[in-house]
């Protein structure tokens, strides 16, 4: 597909002269070639911002926050599995895998602040440096238009946070299958967990990162962005412990859903059929779809806030 | 050392900027709305327990955050530290110049909070008891947190995001894990100092008062100390 | 007032000089593997000193060593025979006018210069402030906010600030920048008239007229490294001097190469795709000689342009002599 404004072919290059002055040839050709168009610029930004999540191409220092959480964040997981592993060969078995606090259901309260921060490191310098170094002209004099670039960031975080949610329950998948008497038998005993583990840590992912990207979007400043991710993932479980140990549950019910932390709990006790591990959510007894469609809710308007922050800034 | 006036005027005025000032009064305020909500809907809950999550758990840390940060961080940012930097003060004078602007501003928001919030919520037997305890524990624990996050900023720019881990990682960790490292969370000492003053602080064992006192005072005077020594050697690049 | 000194001193570490107000030895700084000052030597006094090279020459470092921002890697520099790094006392002789543009933007101008003065512990700061204030000539515009300054007058808030309290040595990194002419005039006059008083003035810039209008002596700096020392006529017909080659594209390219070999300041012709190279030692004569020839033997010019008078040439001519 070719720019139909460029004249045809690479002519030869030329230079005019007039009376007054001289128009200097510096072999300047526009470029005629193929262009790959809107859709290769998304997954160009899309990978881009997936890779400067981590810090990938942006040198040392960049790299130390995003992969210290990561990593600590795939730890208990390891540890698991070697505890596991020990056990096996001591003999104990599968009853000492069960026993450990460390599970596919308890997984995600676990490391959640992790996450968090993670959000909060990460986020404002994806959506912040280029509002504050004004290079949003020149993403948008390309043939991307604004919700695609909104589009392509949220997307690069929300899948690097998917990244680091599922890849230690995939650690513990293959540690318990590897672990199991046998590899047949563990792996049809694992299996179901596969496709519980992967909605949660979609529901996290998008939750947290649609989140975070819509206060990075509208809060260049790199300080103030992480205050208020982080005062919004960890103050509203706060307030919604405070009022769910009131006697009048009904205004903690009304609340309870606009606190990620603790929607995300409820969604993560209803795909595992677990418990939620805050006692106030438990004790609030909502039905478990009511968190994951309040979390899908919640996901579509921080994107599309997020798209229309996009569509209206100044640039 | 009449030149720590102007230091601290010049701080607390770059530091109140309108988006921050919002930031600090919302936070603020919010143990005051959430001990409103509380008495209007009829509860009666335990004032030391929800002042130790609301306040000493979360408001207090982040107050002293965003305060510590800004305190030196956001004049090194900004690039406008050069102009401190370049006078014939003392760097001790700078670093407590700073501190107190830290320590004073989280102090003059967290305590106020704790007190209206207090009177809110009433305590089961006596709030006063709760009170005092919670607020002298957290005008030290709150100037100490600042004191090492203002610390903080002058070595790293990515002091908030270090000053969030070590409080919601090291310090929210240690509540489950290691009985012998509670020493190290400036959190624990404010709830040893509050404990010490006569309020029920929940979560097991506090730390014994000489203990509290002495991490307390440690970080207060190892930060002033390190403060100064790492201003002595600021450096600024230059642009080529 | 002393002639800066470009001479490779002796490895032994000499001796303060008494009578420099500035003084640098083999002073090296680096950042892992790059170096952007590289052994560096000189001693000045009172004047005004233009610091020259281009961007990234290393002239920003230099002066944030002079002003003990940054830490010397390797040798010594010396502000009225003392150590600049780490020693705070210092700042009363020195002021400095850093590059970056940042200054509190809720200050006033008149507030800016009364908090350097209150910081510098004046006795009485507001007039010190007023005085400063008045030097500049920012005494209209010094009631509001310098937030809402152009450039230029942040320019000369910045040396208000820099100058409440009087300092003998006063450090300015590229302070014509953005500055219009006449701004730019105002500045250079006040630069000179603070020099006739006694003071030692070291100012940055990349454009050579500015540094030749105000400077009396010149450092020329180039990939860390000073280039050129001294006197700034001097310098100028040292680069003057060195061989210049031009690009010509005349009407009859071969007839002019020929009459223009007849010519003295010409050493060298060589036609090269459609122009004309010519290699010339002696500029003037060169830039007078072309066009009366060309008229002598009725070639038309259309195009004269030297090719390497770009000022990183001139500079790597410099560093390999």
């Amino acid at each position: 597909m070719s720019d139909p404004s460029v004249p045809p072919a690479g002519g030869a290059p030329t230079s005019a002269r007039g009376p007054g002055g001289s128009i200097y040839d510096l072999g300047y050709q526009a470029y005629t070639g193929p262009r790959l168009g809107r859709r290769s610029a998304v997954v160009a930004l899309f990978t881009q911002t997936l890779r400067s999540s981590f810090g990938i191409g942006r040198g040392g220092r960049a790299k130390i926050a995003p992969f210290t959480l990561a990593a600590l964040a795939i730890l208990p997981a390891v540890l698991a599995v070697g505890f596991a592993s020990l056990a096996a060969q001591a003999g104990a078995g599968g009853s000492l895998s069960d026993a450990s606090p460390i599970r596919y259901e308890t997984y995600s309260g676990l490391v959640g602040v992790l996450i968090m921060l993670f959000c909060a490191a990460q986020a404002p310098e994806l959506f912040g440096r280029d509002q504050r170094y004004g290079v949003l002209p020149l993403y948008f004099s390309r043939v991307l238009t604004r919700s695609d670039y909104a589009v392509a960031k949220i997307g690069g975080l929300m899948a690097a946070l998917f990244l680091v949610v599922v890849v230690p329950y995939v650690v513990l998948f293959v540690g318990r299958v590897l672990v199991a008497p046998d590899p047949v038998t563990g792996l049809t005993n694992e299996l179901g967990q596969v496709p519980r583990f992967t909605l949660q840590a979609l529901l996290v992912a998008g939750l947290l990162g649609g989140l975070a990207s819509l206060i990075a979007a509208w809060t260049p400043r790199r300080a103030y962005a992480t205050a208020a991710i982080i005062a919004v993932f960890i103050i509203p479980p706060i307030i919604v412990a405070i009022v769910g140990s009131l006697t009048n549950q009904d205004l903690a019910r009304a609340i309870v859903l606009f606190s990620p932390g603790d929607v995300l709990d409820g969604s993560n006790a209803a795909i595992f059929g677990s418990i939620p591990d805050s006692q106030v959510v438990a004790a609030l007894d909502l039905a478990g779809w009511v968190y994951v469609g309040a979390v899908a809710v919640e996901i579509a308007a921080s994107v599309g806030l997020t798209v229309r922050r996009y569509l209206r800034i100044a640039a | 050392m009449i030149v720590v006036g102007p230091i601290v005027g010049v701080t607390l005025r770059g530091m109140l900027s309108r988006r921050r000032t919002i930031l600090l009064v919302l936070l603020a305020a919010l143990p005051v709305l959430i001990g409103l909500l509380v008495r209007v809907s009829g509860g009666r809950p335990d004032a030391d327990r929800v002042l130790d999550t609301l306040v000493v758990r979360t408001v207090m840390p982040l107050v002293a955050l965003i305060v510590g940060t800004a305190a030196m961080g956001s004049e090194i940012e900004d690039g406008t530290a050069v102009y401190l930097m370049i006078k014939p003060i003392a760097r001790w004078k700078i670093a407590l110049a700073k501190m107190l602007v830290a320590a004073g501003l989280t102090s003059l928001l967290v305590v106020p909070a704790i007190i209206i919030t207090g009177l809110l919520l009433g305590g089961r037997t006596d709030p006063m008891a709760s009170i005092v305890g919670y607020s002298v524990a957290c005008l030290v624990g709150g100037s100490a947190y600042a004191a090492a996050f203002m610390t903080l900023s002058v070595f790293t720019s990515r002091a908030l995001l270090i000053g969030l881990a070590y409080t919601l990682i090291w310090e929210g960790v240690l509540a489950g894990l290691l009985e012998g490292t509670k020493f190290l969370s400036i959190r624990q000492a404010t709830l040893g100092l509050a404990a010490a003053l006569g309020v029920n602080v929940p979560g097991g064992q506090p730390l014994s008062p000489e203990v509290s006192v002495l991490v307390l005072g440690v970080v207060l005077v190892g930060s002033f100390l390190l403060a100064s020594w790492k201003l002595a050697r600021f450096e600024v690049r230059g642009g080529d | 007032m002393t002639e800066p000194t470009g001479l490779p001193a002796a490895t032994s570490a000499a001796p303060p000089n008494p009578n420099a107000a500035l003084e640098v030895d083999h002073v090296s700084r680096w950042y892992g593997n790059v170096v952007a000052v590289n052994d560096i030597s000189f001693a000045l006094g009172a004047g005004v000193t233009g610091l020259l090279g281009p961007n990234g020459a290393g002239k920003s470092t230099l002066l944030h060593l002079l002003a003990g921002l940054l830490a010397p890697s390797a040798g010594r520099v010396l502000v009225g025979g003392q150590s600049a790094w780490r020693r705070p006392a210092m700042y009363r002789q020195i002021g400095l006018v850093p590059e970056r543009e940042a200054v509190h933007p809720y200050l006033t101008g008149l507030g800016f210069a009364r908090l350097n003065a209150q910081l510098q512990g004046l006795p009485d700061p507001d007039a010190a402030a007023a005085r400063a204030i008045a030097i500049v000539d920012l005494t209209e515009a010094a009631g509001r906010p310098i937030g809402t300054y152009s450039k230029g007058m942040r320019q000369r808030a910045k040396l208000a600030g820099a100058l409440v309290h009087d300092p003998r040595v006063l450090l300015l990194d590229e302070p014509f920048n953005g500055l219009d002419p006449r701004q730019r005039l105002h500045m250079m006059a006040l630069l000179r008239s603070m020099a006739a008083e006694g003071r030692t003035i070291l100012f940055s810039s990349h454009i050579l007229e500015e540094v030749e209008r105000v400077a009396d002596s010149v450092l020329v700096l180039y990939a860390g490294r000073l280039a050129a020392a001294g006197d700034f006529r001097s310098i100028r017909r040292l680069m003057t001097d060195r061989p210049h080659t031009f690009t010509v594209s005349s009407s009859d390219d071969r007839h002019l190469a020929a009459a223009l070999m007849a010519d003295a300041s010409v050493f060298g012709a060589e036609l090269m795709g459609g122009r004309l190279a010519i290699r010339t030692a002696d500029y003037d004569a060169f830039t007078r000689a072309l066009p009366q020839i060309a008229r002598a033997n009725a070639v038309t010019l259309f195009e004269v342009a030297p090719t390497d008078d770009s000022l990183e040439s001139v500079f790597s001519y410099l560093v390999r002599r």
